[in-house]
């Protein structure tokens, strides 16, 4: 469709946008929500003033059923869930060796000296610091030591300039914690992938959302909440975080691929001048928009607006995130047409500041 | 949690070639935060291969080891533990417990940790505790053939300390492991 409009569509009325709100309000007090209606809307975007955002995105992503009677039993459940999951995953050994020691009674005394030797106790198999056993609490322990340290930098890294994530305030510290907390019980539950760079960024828009749930009821459950979304929408995305899939269809140069289809159907004339006469492969800059859902190239508040569009799409985030992708190169077209290898790359690796309501109506139209 | 490493009187490669290969199996680098070495390496491979397991070794000079210019002595903190290190074959009559109470003393530490007996040992004291980690090879002592490979690794964390002991009996890694803690008592001034 070459023929998409250039200029942006003229703000809505304010009756509008009040309507929308109200919309989406009437659409959620239904008893049993109609995710298809919900899907619709959303994908226009959902109106930041409505609060409901969170409630939304955990619709959306089927972490809460559609049912609303159900809802306090299924959130009880996974909660609860997710406490288990941190008391198994996140102790650390000296305090479970503590724990059991407390549990198996010992006085204070435990010193036991006979004529100055000091008492000996025979250590269970593999409970010691170096043991190598598999079931042993300490190897576990050192095995993740790494990926802890990888996972501690990178949330330290994730947007510096929010107050929410990165600063001195307690605030922002426990938001880091619980970051941490999901990416490294995702680590181990999940042995495959563990923890790549990037998830971080992909937990960041969800945890915040959540996190600033004006209901402060589900709040302060913002880690286990995110922690089953973050995986739901993660779960699409897996195979781009699998080094071993990376040249197989469904792996990140399978998707890149189908992208570069994408622009040729819509816009051959720009396909060719980027990836033939400028020599502009996709992954050169659109690996890091499609695997990391475009959190790094729009302001945060415009990133939460374009997720409304993306995990609005019932087939999941993937074929949303390509029609967008392809609308960003259209609509720089004429500085791509003009440009060379040099100043393209530069100009799609930091993309400019757009009005995103046009980008979304733009990708929209690319159906 | 912090772990500290406590061996020593290897001899290699006089009286030993090697450390037992169950033991070398179970110490890589990354998992230990301090080694303390009683001394009797004796050579600088053996220095070598234990500063590749941790950066931060101490070593006090033993009577067979061939660099000279190890301490007698070395005294360090480790959280709220002081810890004394010193070969033993200077304090007479050797592995007396009185005296290495008094070096203990002099030193003005919490643990004490000295070899040269190849016999592991670990006493406690009104002055406090005192370990020796034994011969990580099994190396034959001034006093006897009969020596178990052997070495120490303390969990320091706060007032506590576990004390896993490593020996290689018949072939067999066995482990285990005493605990105490620094009371009101023993705080040094």
């Amino acid at each position: 469709m070459a023929s998409s409009p250039r200029s942006p569509p003229p703000a809505p009325p304010v009756e509008f946008e009040i309507s929308r709100q109200s919309r989406i309000f009437a659409a959620l007090s239904k008893k049993v929500i109609d995710l298809d209606e919900l899907r619709m809307l959303a994908a226009q975007g959902v109106p930041d003033a409505a609060g409901v955002r969170s409630t939304v995105w955990k619709l959306l992503l089927g972490y809460l059923p559609n049912d609303r009677s159900l809802w306090e039993q299924e959130l009880a459940k996974k909660r609860s869930q997710y406490a288990a999951f941190k008391d198994e995953f996140l102790s650390n050994p000296v305090e479970t060796a503590r724990q059991v020691e407390k549990e198996g009674n010992n006085n204070d005394n435990a010193e036991h000296v006979d004529n100055g030797l000091l008492h000996r106790s025979e250590v269970a198999q593999e409970e010691h610091p170096l043991s190598l056993g598999k079931t042993s609490v300490w190897n576990h322990f050192f095995e993740y030591t790494e990926i802890m340290e990888q996972i501690d930098r990178d949330v330290k890294r994730t947007h510096p300039d929010m107050h929410f994530f990165c600063g001195d305030s307690s605030f922002a510290k426990s938001n880091q914690e619980s970051l941490k907390n999901v990416l490294l019980i995702f680590a181990k539950l999940n042995a495959g992938i563990r923890y790549v760079q990037g998830m971080n960024e992909i937990l960041a828009p969800l945890f915040f959302v959540f996190r600033s749930d004006p209901d402060d009821k589900n709040a302060k459950f913002a880690e286990a909440d995110s922690f089953f979304c973050f995986i739901e929408l993660l779960s699409g995305f897996r195979d781009n975080f699998c080094q071993k899939l990376d040249n197989s269809a469904v792996g990140i140069r399978g998707t890149l691929a189908k992208l570069s289809q994408l622009v040729a159907k819509y816009d051959a004339e720009l396909q060719h001048h980027l990836e033939i006469t400028t020599e502009v492969n996709p992954q050169f800059y659109a690996f890091r928009w499609i695997t990391l859902l475009l959190t790094q190239e729009f302001n945060f508040a415009d990133t939460i607006h374009i997720w409304d569009t993306l995990l609005s799409d019932p087939d999941g985030p993937q074929e949303t995130l390509l029609r967008i992708c392809c609308a960003m190169l259209i609509l720089v077209r004429k500085r791509l047409l003009a440009g060379d290898f040099t100043s393209n790359l530069k100009l799609l690796q930091n993309y400019p500041p757009t009005n995103i309501s046009h980008l979304l109506y733009v990708a929209n139209k690319l159906h | 949690m912090v772990l500290v490493l406590a061996l020593g009187d290897l001899h290699i490669p006089h009286r030993a070639p090697d450390l037992p290969a169950k033991f070398k199996s179970m110490l890589v680098p990354g998992k230990i935060q301090h080694i303390i070495c009683t001394g009797n390496l004796c050579i600088k491979e053996v220095h070598d291969y234990l500063k590749s397991l941790c950066p931060d070794l101490h070593i006090t000079r033993g009577e067979y080891d061939e660099d000279a210019r190890y301490p007698e002595t070395k005294t360090l903190t480790i959280g709220q533990f002081k810890l004394g290190l010193c070969h033993g074959h200077q304090v007479v009559p050797w592995g007396d417990l009185d005296s290495l109470a008094m070096l203990q003393r002099q030193l003005d530490v919490d643990i004490l940790v000295t070899g040269h007996t190849h016999q592991f040992k670990a006493y406690k004291h009104e002055g406090g505790v005192v370990i020796n980690p034994g011969s990580a090879t099994g190396a034959y002592s001034s006093i006897t053939y009969d020596v178990n490979p052997s070495f120490v690794l303390m969990d320091i964390d706060g007032l506590r300390v576990v004390v896993y002991v490593y020996e290689l009996i018949d072939g067999e890694v066995k482990v285990d492991k005493i605990d105490f803690k620094k009371t009101a008592m023993t705080m040094h001034a």
